[in-house]
């Protein structure tokens, strides 16, 4: 793909200009404790709604969508059945693999209609031929997403559109306020210190592509396609590295659930984490912040897409289209998921302390970009086997 | 009971002697069991489809994958039939290592688990109330009920730097630093055995309780101390039982992955880990991750096969 | 020198029983913690997470949904295993006896998340639909194996003289098995059944691949764990502990009630 390479991911940066995502520095999040049990309660009953469907045709039948839990508000669903007849079947997943895996083993005649991806990981069903590309003339509401997210560069593959953009997430460093710095979380190298050595932890797979952005490379190696060799090097440097310093990491994981169950152990102080469980932490009082260290960092989108060969697909754009008509919805999944909406205007629906826990410093925010897909299989292909060396070693 | 069968007979018999005399239940005895021949086609011929289609089938699907170059099929591409997929694992050593720590630390926590449970067994077997026994087990298998995950991430909170026991420690002024034990071999093996050992004392059990006690009394008349009666008495009575559970806890924890996974740390990566991560991560590398899971499991097989070759009672009884 | 063994392994039986539930009575203590996350310290304590279960309609209806699922599966495995049993039990010189027996085994041995794919795969080969039923059969062909293994150990050391006995006093083949060895099973057909109800209960991956849109126990936890460990599963997790405790013993109380009027 020619003239791709220098063209950079519209940067989350230009985004909180345009939209004024964070306008204060953020300070030093400390939380009064808090019984969220009540709050959260109040918090989702203000999803107060009006008609989300304009001309309440009820259009009857159903729809099925795979998604994470907390992504599809429960009161958005209830109204949604309410409004057009359509039975919303929602089938919770954990992982992208797992929902890659499945998907796989049912097309070409899919049970699904919606399901969850990682912009990132377009490319992957996109391959496996099981995704529909969207027609997002059909969403009348498309507008309302915003455009940083719903016309990025990472969004359009072979000329289509692949997903609703709903939710968006970083790689963070993340870090215990009682023992580590804000000075230390200005740096990734933090996490190889020797202060910290055996108190650290990170996703190994991400951990390389932030590695080769630290070493000063482009950790999504779009800039290095046709150039194999250059490519494998990098990645081969970047493996050294961790390898090198496997010894002062206490834990290589795998989900949210646990580098928050670290934190609360006590058994790392720092790390690098998705922000969406590291900001269910911060609200709940734990000594815990985040921060986009100097080096960079990568940001990343969920979106809901259409499976292809969808057995309700006509069902799948009037949900879309519902679920996009509101900005409260975006923060209602924001506040529910921990992580950052899509939505226009959807902050205006956050508390200070939700805004603060989801979002980020301007000059923190200069250093995020997108992850990209274009030079997926070249560099997946080089980070694979590099994690299982890594592991290994 | 003796009584009870006869006056229950009485009110039962009607019941079977009316089915027996139907004249459709009889045919279908006559066909069914007409003959030795027929009597044995009728217990092979299903139990033969079962296996066949029900446990050999799905294997031979991931058999037929582990040598395709790719699956699930792409968009306008037929699979083509390779071996790649088999010489990967021997061409790079970063397979064989986790693969050889996976059959070392099974065969291990196979041991391990062995001499925790037997006592145990032991214990419930011959040293308890023949009606106390069955509460005394059942109570062991309480905490099976619970979630393999929501048991894992309690032994988390047990065993963390601010965890139950480092508390504890601290409290009682033993140590001043917490002690890691999260992420270790040692957490993964708390963990690992805490799911197995289920597997294991339930045939330990069995055998020590078919165990007739006049074996080991006539031995003690003989003079012979408690660890020689438990040594040449008990334990070669009991070698079924052994031979069965280890065999199942063995192949079974050299599948484990979740456990591994939640609990191990940068330095205990298993085999599973491994072959999931075909399957998870790298969606297209499913026939790679075949074949990975169809050498583990031969070689697992073959492992169990001979040790239960070598522990085994031998089959015709030994004379000495 | 034999009370100092007898005191030895009472001790050994106490150690493992403490190994087994230190960690469950943190699960039922976690649930009790006013936070989203499970933990020490615990600063303060609710009851609103076990309240919160038996509100949640979701969490009740799918206990519900897999307690029917394991006791299908059970009362599959367990009519399969025997059958099975009894036959790699009749012929033992059967030439491909070994065969059998090891394709029998064969499940209980392959990794989880391989089998269940390769169930899923081959569910759709099959035409078998994702949902109750699939996930019934996948529980069914993991389980066989447990029950042949232990039915076939009772099966083994059941005295032909008893069947023949019934053949003589002119019982077919089919009464002599029910009549005798089914009663005679009895004890093995319990601890196996028991043995199923629990990898079924607790399975979360095979359900997980061949499930449709209702979610069994372990699949509801597992994706509500994405968003954190939080006291509400530790809740889930005590409540069904419960709820199959107090089914079971009501289980067990009506068929002792059960023998008892047959038998009076």
């Amino acid at each position: 793909m020619p003239g791709v390479e220098r063209r950079y991911g519209l940067s989350i940066a230009r985004m909180s200009k345009k939209t004024t995502l964070v306008e204060k520095p953020m300070k030093r999040i400390k939380l009064e404790r808090r019984h969220f049990l009540s709050a959260t309660a109040a918090a989702s009953a203000t999803i107060a709604a009006p008609s989300i469907i304009r001309p309440a045709r009820a259009a009857g039948g159903e729809v099925n969508i795979w998604t994470y839990t907390n992504f599809v508000p429960d009161a958005f669903k209830e109204q949604f059945e309410a409004e057009t007849g359509i039975k919303v079947n929602i089938r919770l997943v954990d992982d992208q693999g797992k929902q890659f895996s499945l998907l796989a083993a049912e097309a070409p005649n899919p049970t699904v209609d919606i399901i969850t991806v990682a912009g990132h990981r377009f490319l992957q069903f996109i391959d496996s031929d099981l995704l529909a590309p969207l027609d997002t003339a059909r969403i009348t509401n498309w507008g309302n997403i915003n455009p940083v997210f719903s016309e990025s560069d990472w969004a359009t593959i072979n000329g289509d559109k692949w997903g609703a953009p709903i939710l968006s997430g970083a790689e963070i460093f993340a870090y215990n306020t009682d023992i580590v710095s804000e000075e230390e979380a200005r740096t990734w190298s933090t996490l190889f210190s020797d202060s910290h050595a055996g108190q650290t932890a990170y996703i190994i797979q991400d951990m390389m592509s932030i590695i080769m952005l630290y070493l000063g490379y482009d950790g999504n190696m779009v800039e290095y396609i046709g150039n194999e060799e250059k490519a494998a090097s990098i990645v081969a440097e970047a493996r050294d590295f961790l390898i090198e310093n496997k010894p002062k990491v206490r834990k290589y994981y795998d989900s949210g659930a646990e580098v928050q169950q670290m934190f609360v152990n006590q058994d790392i102080v720092c790390g690098h984490a998705w922000n969406g469980p590291i900001a269910k932490l911060i609200a709940d009082g734990f000594p815990v912040a985040m921060s986009i260290p100097d080096e960079g960092s990568y940001g990343f989108v969920y979106t809901l897409n259409v499976a292809n060969n969808a057995p309700n697909a006509d069902n799948a754009y009037t949900f879309l289209n519902a679920l996009l008509a509101s900005s409260e919805i975006g923060a209602e999944m924001s506040r529910a998921s921990g992580y950052v909406s899509t939505y226009k205007d959807a902050q205006q629906h956050l508390s200070e302390l939700e805004i603060r826990s989801a979002s980020f410093p301007d000059d923190q925010l200069e250093h995020l970009q997108f992850f990209r897909a274009e030079a997926n299989e070249m560099k997946y292909g080089l980070v694979d086997p590099a994690v299982e060396q890594i592991k290994a070693a | 009971m003796m009584g009870d069968a006869a006056v229950s007979r009485g009110d039962r018999v009607p019941f079977w002697g009316r089915t027996v005399s139907l004249p459709f239940y009889k045919g279908l005895v006559t066909f069914l069991f007409g003959s030795p021949r027929r009597q044995f086609w009728l217990l092979a011929s299903f139990s033969i489809i079962w296996v066949l289609f029900a446990h050999l089938g799905p294997i031979l699907q991931m058999l037929h994958v582990s040598f395709l170059d790719g699956y699930p099929p792409t968009a306008g591409r037929e699979p083509v039939m390779t071996l790649a997929n088999y010489e990967r694992f021997f061409s790079e050593s970063i397979f064989i290592l986790p693969f050889f720590r996976t059959l070392a630390f099974a065969s291990l926590l196979t041991a391990a688990t062995l001499v925790i449970t037997y006592p145990v067994a032991y214990f419930l077997a011959r040293h308890v109330r023949r009606q106390r026994q069955l509460a005394l087990l059942l109570l062991l298998l309480i905490p099976f009920w619970v979630g393999e995950i929501v048991r894992t991430y309690a032994i988390m909170i047990l065993l963390g730097n601010n965890g139950a026991v480092n508390l504890l420690l601290r409290w009682l002024g033993l140590v001043d630093r917490p002690i890691p034990f999260m992420y270790t071999g040692f957490s993964l093996s708390i963990g690992i055995i805490y799911l197995t050992a289920l597997y294991m004392l339930l045939p330990l059990y069995s055998a020590l309780e078919k165990l007739p006690a006049s074996y080991s009394e006539a031995a003690a008349d003989l003079g012979a101390g408690g660890w020689t009666r438990f040594r040449r008495i008990t334990l070669p009575l009991t070698r079924e039982g052994i031979a069965s559970g280890c065999t199942l806890v063995f192949l079974i924890s050299s599948g484990y992955y979740a456990t591994p996974v939640l609990l191990g740390g940068p330095a205990t990566t298993v085999f599973a880990e491994t072959v999931a991560r075909f399957f998870h991560v790298a969606g297209d590398e499913w026939p790679t991750g075949a074949a990975f899971s169809c050498l583990m499991l031969l070689t697992a097989l073959a492992i169990a096969g001979a040790f239960n070759r070598l522990v085994s009672p031998r089959r015709v009884g030994a004379g000495g | 020198m034999k009370r100092n063994s007898r005191a030895f392994l009472a001790c050994a039986y106490w150690a493992f029983v403490v190994y087994l539930f230190v960690p469950l009575m943190l699960m039922v203590m976690m649930g009790f913690k006013d936070s989203k996350f499970i933990g020490f310290p615990i600063r303060s304590w609710t009851l609103e997470w076990y309240l919160g279960v038996f509100r949640d309609t979701e969490v009740l209806s799918v206990f519900g949904y897999s307690l029917l699922i394991a006791i299908l599966s059970t009362v599959l495995s367990l009519a399969i295993g025997t059958w099975i049993a009894a036959f790699l039990n009749s012929y033992r010189t059967f030439p491909g006896r070994m065969l059998v027996f090891g394709l029998t085994l064969l499940p209980a041995v392959v990794p989880g998340i391989i089998s269940a794919i390769s169930l899923r795969i081959y569910a759709r080969v099959l035409g078998i639909e994702p949902g109750l039923w699939a996930i019934v059969w996948s529980h069914a062909v993991h389980n066989v194996p447990f029950v042949v293994l232990v039915v076939i150990a009772r099966l083994s050391t059941l005295p032909p003289s008893q069947t023949e006995a019934a053949r003589d006093l002119g019982a077919d083949p089919l009464i002599a098995f029910i009549r005798v060895t089914v009663p005679y099973l009895r004890p093995a057909l319990i601890g196996a059944g028991i043995f199923c109800l629990l990898l079924s209960f607790d399975d979360f991956v095979r359900s997980f691949f061949l499930g449709g849109y209702d979610p069994t126990l372990p699949v509801l936890i597992f994706t509500r764990l994405h968003s954190g460990m939080s006291p509400e599963i530790n809740a889930i997790a005590t409540v069904a502990l419960v709820l199959t405790a107090i089914v079971g013993i009501w289980a067990e109380r009506s068929m002792r009630r059960m023998r008892k009027e047959q038998n009076a």
